[in-house]
């Protein structure tokens, strides 16, 4: 009896079947988690597309919110995304540069990056009544653009951060070697070796920062963010509505609110960071074209 | 780092900004969610009165609006409740003046179905009928036969338990420590609960007064047992007879002046005064509206 020594045994057989099951069990599971986007996504296109307009982007709302537009929040969501990545991008960016470039691996740099892993962890409705205390109250900020955008700033700067000293740590050692030895100093590596190349990275991290801050609703309540407002926020001082804030209030808050309304505002939302993100994305793409390594 | 240096920039530039071009004069209106959607109609409305003005209207309940107004961050709170003295006495260390204006009433009114032949109800009798381990459960138990009504088993129409009615109705008719039944059919509006009692004849149902319709009956109230009943109406909740009526309340910190005492003005004008009563209140007194 002459058996081929290369065909299948049994234990093949069941190894290549259990891979089989696996690998379909496995898919299934990916399926499953992406399922919730897809039908999120879906829901809020069919039931919140045929509203939006340039009506309904641009227009004030009228007849206690259950008409007109959404626009002061849209405009308010901007403004807060604006100008708290202004403070915590230079802020995370400065604090990732120091723990990644400068300090050594001792107990006070251990701490700050305990406080900051901490910080991360802290839930956004204490970081809200953090905001009102620290900044509406004790600053005299008032509930305005500035408090409630700082408000997120801090609760947004340990995502900058590690991003950034993520991607920082992923430039080789030996570009910064290297710099040294032609007499550059620490900056100066910084500035035109380390940094350049840890762009994208650092691009990472405020992409997820603008996504949490624009969803975010509980910091805002307590610092900046009004249920109704009939002006469009002029300087950082002012108060803002927000997308956030408003898809709550249209969905919970006010009586006759047609049912297309509050599935426009998510759409909005959704819309917003996405663009926001693309934005960056794209940027990102490019930059890592220009990448030398 | 320039970056840094821009951010920084800009940030100046637009508080300096601030302080520049502030023509526009702020009144700060925060509290009750009974009241938020009121106060918002009056500042879309008064935003065509006076466009210079603007009102930024905050819910959040009336506790925090009444801390608002004694931390000083804002000129006008809303509450559907009157001051605690605990709250009145942190305020006045803080030489805050609470001031009490009423803007309207919250009457709420007990529906039945337009064929009951029930006339006036008791307090204690609505607490019998809503209450937890409460004794009356058919209509025949009042010595009624509602048409329409087979069993005569009392179909009970509440509000959700986060509604401020649904609280106030508990606080008012059972009473602070009493709960309310099971099995009571909890709507999501107050519309809805009329809508339910006029298709429903074996239905009872509590909601606001302006939601009344001519195809429900309304019971006339009585206070205690034998006393004469009390028909909700505006004017009833106005002079404060009718039992199961609260006020609604704005605060100032001290007599208005200004662009607040113009805008509360305004609010107690026919005009502002039609808009609450649209928006299912009674006003602070009779008006006539189209």
């Amino acid at each position: 009896m002459s058996s081929n020594i290369y065909a299948a045994t049994d234990l093949n057989l069941r190894k290549q079947k259990n891979e089989k099951i696996l690998r379909i069990l496995f898919l299934m599971m990916t399926l499953m988690l992406i399922a919730p986007v897809l039908i999120i996504l879906i829901t809020l296109i069919a039931k919140g597309g045929p509203i939006l307009s340039s009506e309904f982007l641009f227009e004030f709302p009228r007849n206690g919110m259950t008409e007109g537009g959404i626009f002061p929040a849209l405009l308010g969501t901007i403004w807060l995304v604006a100008v708290s990545l202004l403070v915590s991008v230079p802020l995370g960016v400065a604090a990732a540069l120091y723990l990644s470039e400068y300090s050594s691996d001792n107990w006070f740099t251990r701490l700050i990056n305990l406080c900051i892993i901490n910080l991360a962890g802290v839930p956004s409705i204490v970081h809200a009544l953090h905001g009102f205390g620290a900044f509406v109250i004790f600053a005299g900020m008032g509930t305005s653009i500035l408090a409630a955008s700082l408000t997120l700033a801090i609760m947004t700067m340990p995502v900058v951060i590690v991003a950034t000293k993520e991607s920082l740590q992923s430039v080789p050692h030996s570009f910064r070697v290297a710099c040294w030895n032609m007499g550059a100093t620490r900056w100066q590596t910084i500035r035109q070796v380390v940094l350049p190349n840890a762009t994208s990275g650092i691009l990472t991290g405020i992409i997820l920062e603008v996504s949490r801050t624009v969803g975010e609703t509980a910091p805002i309540m307590f610092t900046g963010a009004a249920f109704f407002l009939p002006f469009l926020p002029e300087s950082i001082m002012d108060q803002t509505m927000a997308l956030s804030l408003h898809l709550f209030v249209v969905a919970t808050q006010v009586p006759g609110v047609p049912d297309a309304l509050p599935y426009g505002v998510a759409l909005v939302l959704i819309g917003l960071v996405l663009l926001l993100n693309a934005v960056s994305i794209a940027f990102r793409m490019y930059l890592r074209g220009t990448k030398k390594w | 780092m320039r970056k840094f240096k821009i951010a920084m920039a800009l940030l100046a530039g637009s508080i300096g900004f601030s302080t520049a071009a502030d023509a526009r004069v702020m009144i700060q209106n925060k509290g009750s969610d009974t009241l938020v959607n009121v106060a918002q109609a009056w500042a879309e409305e008064y935003q065509k009165v006076e466009p210079k003005v603007a009102v930024a209207v905050t819910g959040g309940g009336s506790g925090t609006g009444i801390a608002a107004l004694v931390n000083g961050t804002v000129d006008i709170a809303n509450a559907s409740r009157s001051i605690k003295a605990k709250e009145l006495k942190l305020a006045k260390k803080r030489g805050i003046e609470p001031m009490e204006h009423i803007v309207g009433y919250d009457a709420l009114a007990v529906y039945v179905h337009k064929n009951n032949p029930m006339k006036s109800i008791s307090l204690a009798k609505l607490a019998e009928i809503y209450g937890e381990d409460g004794q009356i459960s058919k209509w025949t138990q009042l010595g009624l036969e509602v048409p329409g009504c087979k069993s005569q088993k009392m179909v009970l129409v509440s509000r959700q338990n986060n509604s401020g009615t649904y609280a106030y109705f508990r606080k008012a008719v059972l009473g602070k420590k009493r709960d309310y039944k099971l099995g009571t059919r909890d709507m999501h509006g107050s519309k809805d609960v009329v809508d339910l009692v006029e298709h429903t004849p074996c239905a009872i149902g509590y909601s606001g007064l302006a939601y009344a319709t001519p195809h429900v009956k309304m019971a006339c109230i009585n206070k205690a047992e034998g006393e004469k009943c009390t028909d909700p109406s505006v004017a009833t909740a106005s002079d404060r007879s009718y039992p199961i009526a609260r006020p609604l309340f704005m605060y100032t910190n001290g007599e208005p002046t200004g662009a607040t005492k113009k805008y509360l003005d305004w609010i107690m004008t026919d005009e502002a005064q039609c808009i609450i009563l649209k928006k299912g209140y009674a006003p602070a007194r009779a008006v006539t509206c189209n």
